[in-house]
């Protein structure tokens, strides 16, 4: 096989290690932890403790 | 969810009582330069040159300094309002406070779709650069460039995926080299280091000098927007910097900075060793024009650098997309604007873990499915769109809250000049627009629209009224 | 009156939402492909026999095409030819403009009453207008 015939091959490999590792990792995540937890981000977090300290 | 309110005591669902996983607040102004430059620079080494094309070479100075102008209104008035509204999603954030949720909603699909655009251009052109390597190191007729295409997406997903800081200190070193490569051409060919090897006058001479006209001038800035499309996106980091009031408007000014030494830099060297024509035609001629200066310039080291930083410019612009393009889909969900299920963040690497995955496929999709001009047009449209939105929102933004009421953490000097110019510079970027690409325009004016009716008649039920309103600001002046 | 309260979205709607989405995007991906109106080419007039004089191309210009490893005027003289028209109708520049201020003004005025429903719940803490 030509050197770059194995690069082709590499780049799919490749690629496919770091999907597979963002999707197991995605769904062990969403398994291990509680939806509201996950999603308890709330907008604006420093300027109301700012405003705190200020006050 | 109406579970949570600011402007409560009890219930205001932030900070030490409401968010149990936030993002993580660990950048300071020197990544914010890297994201807003990263995003950027690689206009510089790809896409621009068909302002060459569409108007001759002093066309695309006259366009690259115009648009120069524009972004500078930009800078500044992003810098005042984001160092004000400093949440993720940036420009999102800013009108749902200051203009109203729909403009909001629109405003974030402009960026999701600028970015994940621009993103999908990066890893074609990424593709082409290896294949290219491949044909010129020989042995290879013809290289699927697919797999390479996929390799950038995947990896830089998986680098955002881990957490923001190694993500954009990855990108601060690439940007940095792939700038620097553009300041050494420069200095080896333009005469200043050793002989010069340009020839402006030669080049330029005859009808070559303004080819089509005044009218080439204004068409020309169309791809001007090219040089700097995307510095505004330095705004999508303010969640995410130590000291947003600081680190926000330094990055992005220096950023802006940065960009319009690059653009007359490039600008330079390129016309003054590729004949204008050649330059102009990003298809069948000049594809990466410093590339091409390089070659010109005969010099092996040189076009090293100048390949590597072609590479490196487009995975920076790349990895900066896939961070912009899911904050500001993480904060349209965290706001129910799109699903809730998007609002979430990664409780090991604080990242929108679900943002940066859903977003992968489509813009795998829009890399291997959608014609490349289709994806960079509608790309450069939605941030027309944009910055159109920008002067309507500081003009409304002073007059809601006018100087004092509010801590601003920058205030942008001769306000309202910048926004007016802002305006009229849009306008005829509109119009160059319109000179060949006026159905594509409308066809994505005609998509908002569907889109914003959607929003205001069905999405917007999800959407809980007064706890989008998360800065503790008062009541806006005459409301 | 009383604070506005949203409804659950339950996964299958949250999933048709993106869909809808998603569709509307492609959509206006495609249709300009389809109705043949995508792109602006460059069109190159017909000549006959190419040469870097019938070109105009001065000597320097001619040493970089050669530099750039276009040796054959010829194969050049696509490039070198091909121009843009900007003819264009002033009717259809009337429409652009009509469809991009529309666009806004409609945008800002729908916006424009979303948010006076935020103030007012923000900050009297009810919902001036009853809306479901």
């Amino acid at each position: 096989m030509t050197f770059w015939g194995f690069m082709e091959y590499a780049a799919w490999a490749l690629s496919a290690v770091f999907g597979l590792y963002i999707v197991t990792d995605w769904l062990r995540t969403d398994a291990t932890y509680p939806e509201d937890v996950l999603t308890s981000s709330r907008e604006g977090e420093i300027e109301a403790m700012t405003e705190e300290h200020r006050m | 969810m109406s579970d949570f309110d600011i402007t409560s005591d009890t219930m205001d669902g932030m900070g030490p009582h409401g968010t149990k996983v936030g993002l993580l607040r660990v950048l300071g102004p020197a990544h914010v330069w890297a994201l807003g430059v990263g995003i950027v620079l690689v206009g510089e080494y790809m896409g621009w040159n068909f302002a060459v094309g569409k108007g001759g070479a002093y066309a695309a100075l006259l366009a690259c300094w115009f648009a120069g102008i524009l972004y500078t209104c930009v800078a500044m008035i992003d810098s005042e309002v984001t160092s004000t509204v400093a949440a993720a999603g940036g420009q999102y954030t800013q009108a749902k406070h200051i203009i109203g949720p729909l403009m909001a909603f629109n405003v974030g699909l402009y960026l999701v779709f600028a970015y994940t655009m621009l993103e999908a251009a990066n890893a074609i052109t990424a593709g082409y650069l290896i294949s290219e390597v491949a044909r010129l190191t020989g042995g290879v007729v013809e290289l699927d460039q697919r797999p390479f295409i996929v390799l950038v997406i995947m990896f830089l997903a998986w680098l955002n995926y881990r957490g923001v800081l190694a993500t954009l200190t990855f990108n601060l070193v690439i940007t940095a080299i792939a700038f620097s490569a553009i300041l050494i051409l420069f200095l080896s060919t333009s005469g200043i280091l050793g002989a010069g090897e340009t020839h402006h006058a030669e080049l330029m001479a005859g009808q070559a000098a303004l080819p089509y006209g005044w009218i080439g001038v204004l068409a020309a800035i169309h791809f001007g927007l090219w040089f700097y499309l995307g510095i505004e996106g330095t705004t999508q980091a303010a969640e995410e910097v130590r000291s947003p009031a600081r680190a926000l408007p330094f990055g992005t000014l220096a950023g802006i900075m940065t960009l319009l030494i690059a653009a007359t830099l490039t600008w330079y060297i390129c016309v003054g060793l590729i004949p204008w024509e050649y330059l102009g035609d990003g298809v069948n001629g000049s594809v990466a024009p410093l590339f091409d200066a390089a070659r010109l310039s005969g010099t092996p080291a040189l076009v090293w650098l100048l390949g590597i930083g072609t590479l490196f410019a487009t995975l920076a612009s790349a990895n900066g997309c896939i961070n912009d393009a899911s904050r500001a889909w993480f904060a349209m969900g965290r706001d129910k604007y799109l699903p809730g299920w998007f609002g979430a963040v990664h409780p090991k690497y604080r990242t929108p873990y679900r943002s940066i995955i859903f977003l992968v496929p489509i813009a795998l999709a829009f890399a291997l499915k959608v014609p490349l001009d289709q994806v960079v047009t509608f790309s450069i449209l939605s941030g027309l769109l944009e910055y159109t939105f920008m002067p309507l929102n500081v003009i409304l933004f002073r007059r809601k809250w006018p100087m004092g009421v509010i801590k601003r953490g920058y205030e942008h000097p001769f306000h309202p000049i910048p926004a007016i110019a802002l305006l009229c510079l849009c306008s005829v970027a509109y119009f160059a627009v319109f000179l060949g690409y006026g159905t594509q325009l409308v066809a994505m004016i005609v998509f908002y629209i569907v889109a914003s009716l959607w929003f205001h008649f069905r999405r917007y039920r999800f959407v809980s009224r007064a706890a989008q309103f998360t800065m503790p600001w008062p009541r806006p002046k005459g409301y | 009156m009383s604070r506005y309260v949203p409804p659950k979205q339950g996964r299958v709607g949250q999933f048709l939402d993106v869909a809808v989405l998603l569709a509307m995007t492609f959509g206006a991906l495609y249709a300009p492909l389809y109705l043949g109106l995508a792109g602006s080419s460059k069109s190159v007039p017909a000549i006959g026999e190419a040469t870097w004089e019938s070109l105009g191309q001065n000597a320097t210009q001619v040493a970089q095409y050669q530099a750039l490893g276009l040796t054959d005027p010829a194969a050049a003289a696509p490039i070198i030819l091909a121009r843009y028209d900007y003819g264009f109708s002033w009717l259809a520049l009337a429409v652009m403009f009509v469809v991009v201020i529309g666009y806004y003004v409609m945008m800002l005025r729908l916006s424009d009453r979303e948010y006076r429903d935020v103030i007012a719940e923000k900050f009297d803490g009810s919902n001036g207008r009853t809306r479901r």
